[in-house]
C-alpha cells in the first residue's frame, strides 16, 4: 500500500479556468484541524465557565451530534466532491432556495471565522506587548477603543487575504506546518499532563459537587459545537484536493476521531489539575493556564501557549478565506449568486473576487466589533453557532434526499445503521443526526438572545440579495433551474480523476436505462 | 529518573499511552489510502462488474463443465445470474416437433450436472433446453431475447478440422452473437 497521489491533469487550451487541485492528504486534513483545533482552544474556557465540573460531558455531548455530522459530512463529500460543502448537498438534495439559506448559513459562519480569529490571534499576539494590549482611545461617542489591536486584526486579515489569492497550494502549505507543529505541541501538553499533574479524585470531586445547572448545561453543550465547525471546510476544500472521493472519507473520519481525542482530554486533563473556576476565569488563554501548572514545561508555557495560540487561531481564521470563498464561488456556479464571484485568477486559479470579498466583510466585522466593544464579539459567537446548526440540519435532510432522489452516485463511504426499501438505503443515523441539530439549534436560540436575532437577520438578507439577482436575471424565484445533475455528476468524477467511481456510475445508470426502457416496452 | 517514574499517576500513564497510540494509528492509517486507478484499469473492471446475466451452453463434457464452473467464478463477485443452455439439434429431414426421449434424457442430465455447479456457488440460475435445427443459432437468439452481457463457451479443439480450431456451433455463436463471448479451449490431452 502507498500514499502515492497523482499528479493534476493539466487543464486542456481553451477551457475554462478552474480550481486547482492541489490539496495533499495531510493538506485536507489541517484544513480542518486548523478550524477545529483553534475553537478547542477558545472553546475550552467558555465551555468550563458554563458546565463547571460537567465540562467533558458537556464536551461528550457536543461529540456525539459532532460524529453523526461527521459520518453525514464523509459521506456526502466523498459522493460530491466539489467545493460547496452544505450549500451544494442542500441545493442538489432540496432545492435552489434551501441551497441559498445553507450557503448564507455557512458564509455568516466563514465571515465571522475571518474576523474573531484575526481578532483573537491579534490579541495572543499582544501577549508579548502589555502596553499595546492596554492601549484605549475615545472616538466621540465611541469608548475604549484599542485602535493598534484593531489595526494589527486588519492587517492579519490582508495578509491572509493576499495569501488565499496568491494559491491554495501556499495557503494550505502555511495550515499544514502550522497545523502539525500545534498538534505536537498540544500532544506534549496532553502526555505531560496525564503523566505527572493530573489527579483522577479531583476529577471526581469537582463532577459531584461542581454540577451546572440544566439550562447553563445546554448553553455549555452549544457553545462547544462550535468546536466541530471544521468538517464542513474539509468538504469546502474537496474541488481542489487530489482524489477527493478517496482522500476526504480518510481525512474526515481521522479529523473526527483527532478532535475528540483533543476535545476530550482536554477538559479530562483540566478538571484533574486544577479548579474548574481558574480556567473559566482566563477564556482567551485557558491552555495556557492548564500548561502553566504542568511539571517540567510549566515555565515556558505561558510564551509557548502564546505563540500557538496565535498562529493556530491565525490559521483557522485563514480556514474561513478559504471556506468564505469557496463557498461563494460554488454558490456562483449554481446561480444562487451573481456569477462575479465565481471568477478565477487566470495566473493563480483561485477564486480572487470572493477572496477578496469576503476579506473586506471581515474586516467590516472587525471595525463594527471594536466600536461597539465586547458585546458585538458576542453576537459573533452567538451567531457562530446558529449558521454552524442550522447548516448541519438542512446538510441532514439533504442526506436522507439524496439516498432517495440518487440511489446512483456511488457512496464510497455510507453512514452506518440503514434500512434497505425498495433498493434504497434509509439512514437511521442520518434521521437521529436531523433530530439532534434540530434541537441543537433549539438550544442555540433558546440560550443565545443576541443570536437568535442577528442570525435569521443575515439569513434573510441573503435571501433578499438571492431573490432580487433571480428576478433581475429572469431566474425562477422559488423553483430550481433546470439542471443536468447526471452529466454533472459525470463531469465532476472525471475532473477529479476518480475513474473507478465514474465507471461505477456510468454502469449503474446503464442498470437503470435498461429496467426504465423493459418497463416501458411491457 | 526513578524520581520522575515515581511521580506518574499510573491512570493517567494508561490514559496519555492510549492517547498517543490512537493518535498515531488514526494519522497512519489517514495517510496510506488506496492506490490509484487509472481510467483504462477501471474501465476494464467495471466492464466486468458489469457482466450481471452470463449464458453458458453445456453439451455434458467436461470441457463444458468446466465453461460453467468460468461463469460462476466471473460471476460471483456481482451475483450474476447462470443461464444453463442444452441445444437438442434436429436434423432437417425431420419435424422439429418429433419426439426425441434419448436425447432429451441426455440434455436435462447435462443440465443438471451443471445446475449442481452453480449451486456450490449460491448463484441464481435458469436452465433452458431447446430444439432448433442449429444449435449455434439458437444460442445466439437466447442471447439476443434475454439480454445476456456475456456467453461462455467451453471448446475442444476439433481434430478433424485442420485449418479451423472452432467447431460449427462455436464459429456461428462467434458469428451472430449480440453480447461478449469468452471461448476456453483446454489443451491437448487436458480434455479427458
Amino acid at each position: 500500500m502507498t500514499s502515492e497521489v497523482r499528479a493534476p491533469s493539466a487543464a486542456l487550451p481553451g477551457a475554462p479556468v478552474e480550481l486547482r487541485r492541489d490539496v495533499s492528504i495531510w493538506g485536507s486534513f489541517t484544513w480542518g484541524y486548523a478550524d477545529v483545533g483553534a475553537d478547542v482552544y477558545v472553546a475550552l474556557g467558555l465551555v468550563m465557565g458554563a458546565a463547571h465540573g460537567a465540562t467533558p460531558l458537556a464536551f461528550a455531548a457536543a461529540g456525539f451530534v459532532y460524529i453523526l455530522i461527521g459520518f453525514a459530512y464523509t459521506e456526502l463529500a466523498s459522493a460530491y466532491p466539489v467545493a460547496g460543502g452544505g450549500q451544494y448537498y442542500t441545493t442538489r438534495g432540496l432545492g435552489d432556495i434551501w441551497g441559498l439559506i445553507a450557503g448564507a448559513a455557512l458564509l455568516l459562519d466563514y465571515t465571522i471565522c475571518i474576523s474573531l480569529f484575526a481578532t483573537a490571534s491579534a490579541g495572543y499576539i499582544n501577549f508579548f506587548f502589555p502596553a499595546i494590549r492596554e492601549f484605549a482611545i475615545d472616538i466621540g461617542p465611541f469608548q475604549g477603543i484599542n485602535l493598534i489591536w484593531a489595526a494589527e486584526s486588519l492587517f492579519l486579515i490582508v495578509l491572509l487575504m493576499i495569501l488565499n489569492i496568491r494559491g491554495i497550494r501556499e495557503s494550505s502549505l502555511f495550515n499544514s506546518l502550522i497545523g502539525g507543529l500545534d498538534m505536537v505541541l498540544e500532544t506534549i501538553i496532553i502526555v505531560f499532563g496525564f503523566l505527572f499533574a493530573w489527579k483522577p479524585e479531583m476529577v471526581v470531586f469537582q463532577f459531584k459537587t461542581e454540577f451546572p445547572s440544566t439550562e447553563q448545561f445546554f448553553y455549555a453543550v452549544s457553545v462547544a459545537i462550535i468546536s466541530y465547525v471544521g468538517l464542513e471546510s474539509v468538504s469546502q476544500a474537496a474541488q481542489e484536493t487530489r482524489r477527493p472521493a478517496t482522500i476526504i472519507p480518510r481525512t474526515s473520519v481521522s479529523l473526527i476521531c483527532v478532535v475528540l481525542l483533543f476535545a476530550m482530554a482536554f477538559p479530562i486533563l483540566a478538571l484533574g489539575v486544577l479548579p474548574w473556576q481558574a480556567l473559566a476565569e482566563r477564556e482567551s488563554d485557558p491552555v495556557a493556564v492548564l500548561a502553566s501548572a504542568i511539571p517540567y514545561i510549566g515555565f515556558l508555557a505561558g510564551h509557548a501557549a502564546a505563540v500557538l495560540g496565535a498562529t493556530i487561531v491565525l490559521i483557522s481564521a485563514n480556514t474561513g478565506v478559504m471556506g468564505a470563498s469557496r463557498l461563494s464561488y460554488s454558490m456562483s456556479e449554481s446561480h444562487l449568486l451573481s456569477p462575479w464571484f465565481s471568477a478565477v485568477h487566470p495566473k493563480f486559479r483561485t477564486p480572487v473576487r470572493a477572496v477578496v470579498f469576503f476579506s473586506v466583510v471581515a474586516a467590516a466585522q472587525v471595525i463594527f466589533s471594536f466600536l461597539t466593544g465586547p458585546h458585538a464579539m458576542d453576537t459573533m459567537v452567538n451567531m457562530y453557532a446558529f449558521g454552524a446548526t442550522l447548516a448541519y440540519f438542512l446538510s441532514f435532510i439533504a442526506l436522507i434526499a439524496l439516498r432517495i432522489k440518487d440511489p446512483y452516485t456511488p457512496r464510497p463511504y455510507r453512514m452506518p445503521f440503514n434500512i434497505q426499501f425498495k433498493g434504497i438505503y434509509i439512514p437511521i443515523l442520518g434521521i437521529v443526526g436531523a433530530f439532534a441539530t434540530l434541537a441543537m439549534m433549539g438550544v442555540v436560540l433558546w440560550t443565545h438572545a443576541l443570536g437568535r436575532v442577528a442570525g435569521p437577520g443575515w439569513v434573510l438578507l441573503w435571501l433578499a440579495v438571492y431573490l432580487w439577482y433571480r428576478w433581475k436575471n429572469r431566474h425562477p424565484l422559488f423553483s430550481n433551474l433546470p439542471r443536468d445533475w447526471e452529466k454533472e455528476q459525470i463531469a465532476i468524477l472525471t475532473s477529479a480523476e476518480e475513474f473507478d467511481l465514474l465507471e461505477q456510475y456510468k454502469h449503474a445508470l446503464a442498470e437503470r436505462n435498461k429496467k426504465e426502457a423493459k418497463h416501458a416496452s411491457q | 529518573m526513578i524520581d520522575l517514574i515515581d511521580q506518574i499517576n499510573p491512570l493517567g500513564g494508561v490514559i496519555a499511552l492510549f492517547f498517543v497510540v490512537s493518535l498515531i494509528s488514526i494519522l497512519w492509517w489517514m495517510l496510506h489510502p488506496p492506490d490509484y486507478i487509472p481510467a483504462a484499469a477501471a474501465k476494464a473492471r467495471h466492464s466486468v462488474f458489469a457482466v450481471k446475466k452470463i449464458l453458458v451452453p453445456t453439451v455434458g463434457l467436461p470441457y463444458a463443465e468446466r465453461g460453467v464452473e468460468l461463469a460462476c467464478r466471473l460471476g460471483s463477485e456481482q451475483g450474476a445470474e447462470i443461464l444453463l443452455t442444452y441445444v437438442v439439434e434436429v436434423p432437417r429431414t425431420m419435424p422439429l416437433g418429433i419426439p426425441l426421449p434419448d436425447a432429451e434424457q441426455e440434455g436435462n442430465e447435462a443440465l443438471e450436472r451443471a445446475c449442481s455447479i452453480v449451486k456450490l456457488h449460491g448463484l441464481p440460475f435458469q436452465k433452458i433446453l431447446q430444439r432448433a435445427r442449429l444449435a449455434g443459432e439458437e444460442i445466439a437468439r437466447i442471447a439476443r431475447d434475454r439480454d445476456v452481457d456475456m456467453i461462455i463457451l467451453g471448446i475442444r479443439s476439433e481434430p478433424g478440422l485442420r485449418d479451423a480450431i472452432l467447431g460449427r456451433t462455436s464459429d456461428i455463436i462467434l458469428r451472430h452473437s449480440p453480447c461478449e463471448v469468452l471461448i476456453d479451449k483446454l489443451p491437448k490431452g487436458a480434455q479427458e
